[in-house]
């Protein structure tokens, strides 16, 4: 994904000299090949505008008492925060896995999460009008790195335009159209705009859902359909989607959309998985009476037994609200959001339970449980499922995803899970603006849904690396994807936003009057919110205590038959086996580095041995046509002298530390000078080790 | 990589009963009961018994829990209980059985269900108050067996097994007799082509032990050759050569159980590992005897680190109270909530012991390699934790130390040799000294292995049979406290050793007149050859081995001067001291000097940092080669499922990803494959592309 976009490097502005220097402009003549050797040019992507920049900043290395730290420069453009400095032309082992964007030192707008401020030694969070400007900048992304500036040795107004210029652009409420993406794309207009053929479904076509149905055998029940052709009966639903055949056309356009069970998914004995917007709460007992009138029609048109049964799963009343999951997360990335080393020792003790009152995997247990509950019913049932939401875009996006992935392998290589993520999530309309908190406009609806479900993902790929093509690196990096604002992916609520956007450049949003507010509070209206369908259906289904049972059954027996990567899987849920998503949260922690160690070494080994097979096979085949060929070098796969350490690839291969060889503190008391100096000989002796 | 030769049967003739242990059961059954003895065990399956064991019950049924359910019969002998699944004999080459294997000792809990009722708990001398459907067996190793018994009028059978049980238990718990089976040398360790371990009970042990390490400042020294200087010390034992033995003896009576300062480990860039006991504080050692003390611990070098032992490290109490909580919560009915589990895993506290023995395992090693200097463990006993940091202190920085042989000989050297008291930390004694340090250093090494997977030559699954092996009766390797019991048993039992077995066909029959005793190290005895093949770790990548650190400075053969500097390391700091022993000045300065510092504020900084004074840019492998630096965050450390969640069925699949074993199945058969085409003329050129050094290039 990251792969788009990369030859836009070399930047439509050249960068201007961009260091302090402590020399005359005729020795810099001289020097110029040297110097442009150790500078580090500040790089801009097409379309990319220098905003501020304050020069003599250090950036501190894991807060050694704020004493050590590299000087440089820290720029601010539309795209990113960036802190220029000569570090990492020292040494020669490059990082072996670069984003071609995002170097090590930036920060996208979008990342950021929090900025803090010290003054006087306190930490404070920054927001708003600043009357004093703090000597220290914190800087926490939500991708978990933790950035120190120092900012004692700039100039006051450096401080203040930089300090001010970063909070305004990365806190202050934007609009849509001043999205880095809109002015990256037309800078890169001209360069190729339409992409290689995709492999991945984008499902923009009612070619690809026909072609979905097909894969799933799913046509002879449901059909494709064009009734929301340019977004005329709702701007929530996709241009094109699918629904029972059963179901009058005339029905879809009634309430805009809402309660028409739409298609996500077909089951290999036909039963499939369906979702429904629920109607929001109504006031007045007519319109009530018409709603409810409309849901039994529809109810008629699905179920019918014994040719096929329907159960409901209500996900806005019986399950995880958006607001758990918010109060969750904010705590869990607390964990490894560390300022300082010692505060992360400080807690060590009490890892488990902070991690365990943080709830967040207890939340992936159970978006995991619903899901096999779900699954239990298409797969043993033999009953359709249908999920309830309000918008049918959060929750409704993670349990029908979920319940794919595990029940269909073709959701389990790359491409698959790519179109599966295109077909649920951005054709479903999950709010990715309004989730992400790219406009920054409410805090209230960032909820990272769509990092739940990838955690939820991990989980599986965790417990049965075999299953899939990909590995957690690939779902590290999309998670980081979600916050760079090149690609469009992620920065629209629905694809007709997107649509409007994307399409007509000048960017207009007409405002439908009799569209319901896609600002509906989940959290003020969530206890209220009654679904009429759930509630009526929920009568003939049977008890949840049955449900259990069937679970938990379920469950078992599954477990205890040996796994078929190639067919249904079903994750571990109990206690011990749900993890942290180590590889993402503990990146960026020089402490969790172990050299040499963990899976990176099995996985160099499992490389090296494929590589190894391919070369055999490649020589009985070369036998076995009795070509004599001069034989190719095999695939040059990642072959590393060096030990990789185990947070590669986001290794930070650079230890720091400016301790002295001892700690002193006790020294100086009770030792004296002479051995003090000796003590120090002998290091320079050593320092060679 | 293949060591041939163990896939042999073997048979144990019947034999003599011994005239010895006035515990020893006087109606002998003679192993391998092929035809029917009495009619009620008429149709008792074939039971290759151990010498000394005999049949005490025996029910058909079947093994429950896990998918297929297996029918067989579980039996009960004076030694061990075990479940021996149908036409088990025909493909087991191995007398006891690794799976269904439950030496009496080991049983921490029987349960007999009947019907949906609540199980009856059988503590040994209670009376089982119903025919049981199942028995539940649930061992202190954390695993879990499952008998179910059918109808068909054999409900007696189950009933009297049941009652063996618990009478088995009683007699066992009444009467510790442990006695090591001693059978024919047909028992090898895994194979010919390794080498046996060295058990460290002859002088000739010890030197070629030495000298491997190249500690040339140092020799054998004989003085406790009769166990007169303590019973709880090996035999032998390294001292610096220029010592005299009267020296040594001087020197150990004014420490703690006689337990003086020895060398542990010699690391090939010069420092030296030592371990001790704690000073003896009331006796009064005149000048002489100081100076040796001095010359013992100083071994030759300028620098000395003192090293607290116990400091920050869990007690025995600790240890024995985090493991019973953890078995508890361990245990399948544990009545845990799914989302309580984390807390309750902390709360055992286990994994936060695991912690601090590895973060100061950690800080040693770097003590031991970042400069020449004399690194002493002290502990009080010097029997528990020192044998824990000791061995892991090795496994971090030697390289051959992770080696399956170089492991094991770390085992039985600081270990057995060195007199860990296995019988009573394990709980073999009844008495209240439990604490399985031993299965803690386990665990910190299951750490490692899981961190590491690619330093390590064994696996996971040999650290499993290691652990499982702790209880097995067969051998005296951990069933004793102190080599001298070892020893004497062994002399005791030397004239019935001889139980030649002509029936092995390719025994060597020459030159063996002492045979060797068994150890935990024939594993022969209780694992298939399948099994043993998989204690090999598929990932090993033994390059590392190849770098051997150069000395960088030996320790001169003259008396040095006094030390240029003493150092005390606790909470993670090394604090200056003005003198090793605390006899001199009114024993003082020891006391005075060794404040506890709270642990370092930026303590984050590894004492690796410190040490090295590491540049700014730290490269890809700064360090020295072969030193391993664990992390002990609380996210890095796991806990071992494969061991202790082995009890729950329902996390017992799926654990292992079958990877790595698939594609080594795939090079084989391809590998094949191009052997026979290689085979054919004019292909020789196309072998060599094959690196020869790769472990996984299987040469069968």
């Amino acid at each position: 994904m990251l792969g788009k976009g990369v030859g836009g490097g070399g930047g439509s502005k050249a960068p201007k000299p961009s260091f302090v220097s402590y020399v005359r402009p005729e020795e810099i003549h001289t020097n110029e090949k040297e110097v442009a050797e150790k500078e580090v040019t500040l790089h801009l992507l097409p379309g990319e505008q220098l905003l501020c920049e304050a020069s003599t900043v250090l950036k501190c290395i894991q807060d050694d008492s704020g004493q050590h730290g590299i000087c440089g420069k820290l720029v601010c453009t539309d795209f990113k925060i960036a802190f220029l400095g000569e570090e990492s032309t020292l040494d020669d082992n490059e990082p072996q896995f670069k984003n071609k964007l995002i170097g090590e030192n930036d920060i996208t707008l979008h990342c950021v999460d929090q900025i803090y401020g010290v003054f006087d030694e306190k930490k404070k969070p920054l927001f708003g009008q600043l009357k004093k400007y703090p000597e220290k900048l914190i800087i926490h992304c939500k991708d978990l790195r933790v950035f120190h500036f120092c900012l004692r040795y700039t100039k006051e107004e450096e401080v203040k335009r930089i300090v001010s210029g970063i909070i305004h652009h990365t806190q202050a409420p934007k609009l849509l159209k001043r999205l880095f993406l809109f002015s990256y794309a037309t800078a890169k207009q001209n360069s190729t705009a339409t992409g290689p053929t995709h492999q991945t479904v984008m499902f923009d076509t009612i070619k690809d859902w026909h072609w979905e149905l097909e894969r799933t055998k799913g046509n002879i029940k449901y059909k494709a359909v064009s009734a929301n052709e340019g977004y005329k009966v709702c701007e929530k639903l996709p241009a094109y989607f699918v629904v029972p055949v059963s179901l009058p056309e005339e029905d879809i356009s009634c309430f805009q959309g809402r309660g028409i069970p739409i298609w996500c998914w077909s089951c290999h004995n036909g039963c499939a998985l369906l979702k429904m917007s629920a109607f929001p709460k109504e006031q007045d007992e007519s319109n009530l009476q018409i709603q409810k009138a409309f849901l039994d029609g529809i109810y008629k048109t699905i179920h019918n037994p014994p040719y096929e049964t329907l159960k409901t799963e209500d996900l806005s009343n019986s399950f995880i609200s958006l607001q758990e999951i918010q109060t969750s997360y904010s705590k869990f990335k607390q964990l490894f959001l560390i300022d300082n080393s010692s505060e992360f020792w400080d807690t060590d003790v009490k890892w488990f339970s902070l991690l365990e009152s943080s709830n967040w995997l207890d939340i992936i247990r159970r978006c995991l449980k619903k899901a096999i509950e779900v699954i239990e019913c298409l797969e043993v049932q033999n009953t359709n499922v249908l999920l309830i939401e309000e918008n049918a875009s959060d929750l409704c996006c993670i349990i029908s995803s979920l319940v794919q992935v595990m029940m269909d392998p073709y959701c389990r290589t790359r491409f698959g899970f790519q179109s599966l993520i295109q077909k649920e999530w951005i054709m479903g309309g999950h709010c990715f603006l309004d989730r992400c908190n790219h406009l920054r406009q409410n805090d209230k609806e960032e909820v990272p849904v769509f990092l739940l479900f990838l955690d939820c993902v991990w989980q599986l790929v965790q417990q049965y690396p075999p299953a899939f093509e990909f590995t957690e690196t690939y779902l590290t990096v999309l998670s980081d994807s979600l916050y760079i604002p090149i690609f469009s992916t992620f920065f629209f609520n629905s694809p007709y936003q997107k649509d409007a956007n994307v399409h007509q450049r000048q960017l207009s949003l007409p405002l439908n009057p009799n569209k319901s507010s896609p600002k509906r509070g989940f959290f003020e209206t969530d206890h209220l919110i009654k679904n009429l369908l759930g509630k009526r259906i929920s009568k003939l289904i049977n008890s949840s205590d049955e449900l259990h049972d069937n679970f938990r059954e379920f469950y078992d027996s599954w477990h205890s038959k040996i796994v078929d990567y190639h067919g249904l899987l079903l994750p571990h849920i109990e206690g011990p086996e749900i993890k942290v998503w180590a590889q993402r949260c503990l990146r960026w922690i020089p402490e969790a580095q172990i050299l040499g160690g963990s899976p990176v070494a099995i996985m160099n080994k499992v490389l090296e041995m494929m590589e190894e097979v391919q070369s055999l096979q490649k020589k009985i085949d070369e036998k076995h046509n009795s070509l004599m060929a001069p034989p190719l070098d095999g695939l040059s796969l990642l072959r590393k002298p060096a030990r990789l350490s185990s947070l590669f690839p986001f290794a930070l291969l650079q230890r720091h530390s400016s301790k002295p060889v001892l700690p002193t503190n006790s020294w100086k008391t009770l030792g004296d000078e002479e051995d003090l100096a000796k003590q120090e000989d002998e290091f320079v002796d050593l320092g060679d080790v | 990589m293949w060591w041939g030769g163990r896939g042999r049967s073997f048979n144990i003739p019947p034999q003599k009963e011994p005239e010895m242990g006035h515990l020893r059961p006087k109606s002998m059954q003679v192993s391998r009961m092929e035809e029917p003895r009495s009619p009620q065990t008429s149709s008792c399956p074939a039971l290759r018994c151990l010498p000394g064991e005999k049949i005490l019950a025996w029910a058909p049924g079947v093994r429950r829990g896990l998918e297929p359910e297996l029918p067989g019969t579980l039996m009960c002998t004076n030694l061990r209980v075990l479940f021996c699944p149908q036409g088990w004999q025909v493909r087991q080459d191995s007398v006891l059985n690794s799976d269904y294997d439950f030496s009496l000792s080991n049983i921490g809990r029987l349960e007999a269900v009947n019907g949906p009722g609540r199980p009856q708990i059988l503590r040994p001398g209670s009376l089982l108050k119903f025919i049981p459907d199942e028995i539940l067996i649930h061992g202190r190793d954390f695993r879990l067996l499952r008998v179910g018994f059918g109808d068909g009028g054999l409900e007696p059978l189950a009933f009297r097994v049941a009652m063996a049980i618990v009478q088995a238990r009683k007699q066992n718990s009444q009467a510790q007799h442990y006695e090591g089976m001693i059978l024919s040398k047909a028992y090898c360790g895994l194979g010919s082509n390794e080498p046996p371990v060295p058990l460290l009970e002859t002088p000739e042990d010890w030197e070629a032990e030495r000298r491997r390490h190249g500690a040339r400042g140092w020799r054998v020294s004989t003085v406790n050759e009769r166990f007169d200087v303590s019973t709880s010390l090996p035999q032998y034992f390294w001292v610096p050569r220029r010592t005299l033995d009267s020296e040594v003896r001087k020197a150990f009576s004014h420490f703690h159980q006689g337990r003086g300062p020895r060398l542990s480990w010699h690391h090939p860039g010069g420092s030296d590992l030592l371990r001790s006991g704690g000073f003896y504080e009331a006796s009064d050692p005149n000048r002489e005897d100081i100076r040796a003390v001095e010359l013992l611990l100083q071994a030759g070098h300028s620098d000395i680190v003192l090293v607290d032992t116990v400091d920050e490290l869990p007690t025995l109490a600790d240890i024995q109270l985090a493991h019973l909580r953890l078995r508890a919560l361990c245990l399948p009915d544990a009545a845990v909530a799914e989302e309580k589990w984390l807390s309750a895993l902390e709360g055992t506290r286990w994994l936060d012991h695991v912690r601090s023995c590895l973060r100061k395992a950690s800080d040693i090693s770097v003590l031991v390699t970042s400069r020449v200097r004399s690194v002493v463990l002290q502990e009080q006993g010097d029997r528990d934790l020192n044998s824990l940091l000791s061995s892991l202190v090795q496994l971090l920085s030697d390289p051959g130390a992770r080696t399956l042989h170089g492991f094991q000989t770390i085992v039985q050297r600081e270990w057995v040799a060195s007199g860990h008291p296995f019988l009573t930390r394990l709980g073999g004694s009844g008495g209240s000294e439990e604490a399985p340090v031993f299965l803690l250093f386990l665990d910190c090494l299951w750490q490692l292995l899981h961190q590491f997977p690619s330093e390590f030559e064994f696996s996971e699954f040999f650290l499993l049979a290691l652990h499982d092996s702790v209880r097995v009766p067969d051998t005296p390797t951990f069933l004793r406290d102190t080599p001298w019991e070892r020893r004497k048993q062994n002399g005791q039992f030397s004239s019935y050793t001889q139980v030649y077995t002509p029936g092995s066909p390719q025994a060597p029959p020459v030159g063996d007149l002492v045979p060797r005793p068994l150890t935990v190290w024939d594993w022969g005895l209780r694992y298939s050859h399948q099994q043993i093949l998989q204690f090999y770790n598929p990932c090993y990548e033994p390059h590392h081995c190849s770098d051997i650190c150069s000395p960088r400075e030996q320790p001169t053969s003259v008396t040095p001067g006094p030390p240029r500097s003493i150092f005390l390391f606790s909470r993670g700091t090394l604090t200056p001291l003005n003198q090793l022993c605390p006899w001199r000045d009114g024993f003082s300065s020891l006391m005075s000097s060794s404040r506890w510092l709270p642990r370092h504020n930026a303590s984050s900084d590894s004492l690796a940092d410190q040490e090295w004074g590491l540049p700014p840019h730290w490269g890809a492998s700064p360090l020295p080669p072969g030193l391993l630096l664990p992390g002990f965050l609380g996210p890095q450390i796991r806990l071992w499922r494969r061991c202790y969640l082995r009890g729950r069925p329902e996390v017992q699949r799926g654990l292992s990803a079958p990877t790595i074993s698939g594609l080594l199945d795939e090079l084989a058969l391809l590998q094949g494959l191009l052997r026979t085409w290689a085979s054919r003329p004019s292909s020789r050129d196309h072998m060599k592309t094959k690196d020869p050094d790769t472990p996984l290039s299987p040469s069968r």
